[in-house]
């Protein structure tokens, strides 16, 4: 371990970092915006489900960096090239947690909600997504932290990210590099962790202390994590 | 009034729901669907707010037929209260209750000052639960929201599906009595759909068995439903100890009191016993002045053993056991209380507990044929009041549901 490496590479290093988050931020974000639609409608038409979860999955098993190659041709050597990929990959955790977030609303309190008078539109908004919210954060927690690792690979078609020194450590045969690197992935996946928690506490107040649904809730937001990791 | 006209609900799959059922519900009563599993009473519930669509017929809301209404406004003026209670977990108790009234359009403040004085109108303290989540209530607790919230907009009607039937008895006997009360108080149309005829009995002002398959057996009121079965399968459905349980439904009030041997503790054995026979009774009712709170009995056979000139205050006495109300209670309830007692009799006392006369099997047995004629004639019979006992405090009783666990 070379500890002056890091101050005498100090703006390099907070460069790659600060790209690095951007790049794995953005993907489970747009993947958020496409799966909550896509959700809400595979929840209202059962037949849509299955076949979207098996494009989904199929995608998901893809090894990243061919579908890079594959990329290539068609948006070259730039951000847009990595972001799609981990889109995709975010698409496939995310897409399932809505689904199963919105059919873990009991069926009691959607026949509730509809006989008091809620329109389909002001339903799904109230109560039903309100009510997803623990299972859809539990998704996109294991969204983030795949996607800000995963986004060091971009550095193999060029786009900078921590993955730089991976690349250059193990060309120069300088471990520090890789460390240095490793633990700052490692620290921007717990930290972003960390505040989609607090995110998903602070939406959730009902769930404070834990009671008869939302026990069952977490169950189902535990079992969503586990499947997707 | 809701009116049932010809409705027939077919699924796609050829089950027949409901069949043909011509149903009508008088404005301000409580009608209660009873019936076996699969017999079509909640689906029937179900079409009056459009949860459900008849495949023929119509159904009419005070003359307007409901498939004419747009369906999120014509169920903000009909509550609607189920067994799962349905509270949206992710809200507070006063934003459950408030939920209609904001859907209609109220102001914030406003529809939480009504949720709160709905929450003490079903005997929930606002100060404590208001600001608390479903979850952290009793089942008990959260049926009681649930009613508030249905109850929030001031709806004319109220369809109630098997309401009660997911509480421990002790709680349930306490939420249908809260129910009579409450419904004595604001006189809702009121459709309840229960698997139990006990409570189909005890809540409703009419009530209608259906027959698996959708079909209506017999809509009659509680009283004539027990008195007057009409076939073999009401009859099944009621149970053996209809002619019993029927007796709640006549007000002891009739009953026909023995007071010549009621006696007080100072009079003389000599005179007790004269008294005894010349009532051809063999027992006496001993009180502690005359015309005050009961002490005890005393057989005549025990009186010919002690000296004439002493007080019957000085003898041991046979318990009096239970007494009645006249004024309050039902022929069921005096009989109840003649049947627990050793002497074959029972004491009838007045509010304060001053003793009214004492009652008897021949007594009893005069009152209940006398009523049942009379019944059965379709003459009026004096009804007992609907809950025997004084309704408890509703904060005590909130408080005793909360030890049955959340």
């Amino acid at each position: 371990m070379v500890w002056s490496w890091i101050p005498q590479n100090g703006t390099i290093i907070w460069q790659y970092t600060l790209d690095n988050l951007l790049l794995g931020l953005l993907p489970p974000l747009i993947g958020l915006a496409i799966s909550v639609p896509l959700g809400i409608a595979c929840a209202r038409w059962r037949p849509l489900y299955p076949p979207a979860l098996g494009v989904a999955s199929g995608i998901y098993a893809l090894p990243s960096l061919a579908l890079f190659v594959v990329l290539i041709d068609y948006t070259g050597l730039g951000n847009v090239t990595v972001i799609i990929p981990l889109t995709l990959f975010s698409l496939c955790i995310l897409l399932p947690a809505v689904v199963d977030g919105l059919r873990g609303v009991p069926e009691p309190v959607r026949q509730a909600a509809t006989a008091m008078g809620f329109g389909p539109l002001r339903r799904l908004a109230q109560v039903e997504l309100p009510l997803a919210i623990p299972v859809v954060n539990a998704g996109l927690r294991v969204a983030v932290v795949s996607s800000i690792s995963l986004a060091s690979l971009g550095q193999l078609i060029g786009v900078s990210s921590l993955g730089y020194f991976f690349i250059d450590g193990f060309q120069r045969d300088f471990p520090t590099e890789i460390y240095i690197s490793l633990f700052l992935i490692i620290l921007m996946a717990l930290i972003c962790d960390l505040l989609l928690v607090i995110a998903g506490r602070l939406l959730t107040p009902w769930r404070r202390d834990a009671g008869g649904i939302s026990q069952a809730q977490t169950r189902a937001a535990e079992a969503v994590g586990q499947g997707a990791t | 009034m809701i009116t049932f006209d010809h409705v027939t609900k077919r699924y796609p799959d050829g089950t027949v729901a409901v069949d043909g059922l011509d149903l009508e519900v008088p404005a301000g009563k409580i009608m209660v669907l009873v019936g076996p599993s699969g017999c079509g009473k909640t689906t029937s519930l179900r079409m009056i707010n459009r949860l459900v669509e008849p495949t023929s017929g119509s159904i009419r809301l005070d003359g307007q037929d409901v498939q004419a209404a747009n369906p999120s406004e014509l169920r903000r003026g009909i509550g609607y209260v189920i067994q799962q209670t349905g509270l949206f977990p992710h809200r507070t108790i006063e934003d459950n209750i408030a939920t209609v009234p904001l859907l209609a359009g109220w102001k914030k403040q406003e529809a939480r000052d009504r949720a709160r004085d709905l929450m003490t109108l079903v005997g929930l303290e606002p100060e404590t639960m208001a600001k608390r989540y479903p979850h952290q209530l009793s089942g008990g607790q959260q049926q009681r929201v649930g009613v508030a919230r249905a109850l929030a907009a001031d709806p004319p009607v109220l369809l109630m599906d098997e309401p009660f039937s997911a509480v421990d008895p002790i709680v349930r006997a306490s939420l249908q009595d809260e129910l009579i009360r409450l419904q004595a108080e604001l006189q809702k149309t009121v459709v309840l759909v229960t698997h139990d005829v006990e409570e189909a009995i005890k809540v409703g002002d009419l009530v209608a068995i259906f027959r698996p398959g959708g079909h209506l057996a017999q809509v009659d009121t509680p009283e004539r439903i027990l008195g007057a079965p009409i076939d073999e399968y009401v009859q099944d459905f009621v149970g053996f100890d209809r002619g019993i349980r029927r007796l709640s439904f006549f007000a002891a009030a009739g009953l026909k009191l023995e007071t010549d041997t009621v006696v007080a503790r100072s009079t003389t054995v000599a005179d007790a016993m004269a008294i005894a026979a010349r009532a051809g009774e063999p027992w006496v009712l001993v009180t502690d002045d005359a015309g005050a709170g009961p002490l005890g009995w005393a057989a005549t056979s025990d009186l010919s053993a002690r000296p004439s000139g002493s007080q019957l205050g000085d003898m041991r006495l046979a318990p009096v056991g239970h007494t009645f109300r006249p004024e309050t209670d039902s022929l069921r309830a005096a009989l109840d209380a003649t049947i627990l007692s050793r002497t074959e009799r029972a004491v009838a006392v007045d509010g304060s507990g001053q003793v009214l006369g004492t009652t008897s099997y021949e007594r009893l047995r005069d009152a209940i044929s006398a009523a049942e004629d009379a019944a059965d004639r379709g003459e009026p019979v004096p009804t007992a009041a609907r809950v025997a006992q004084p309704a408890a405090e509703p904060a005590a009783q909130a408080a005793a549901e909360r030890t049955d666990g959340t």
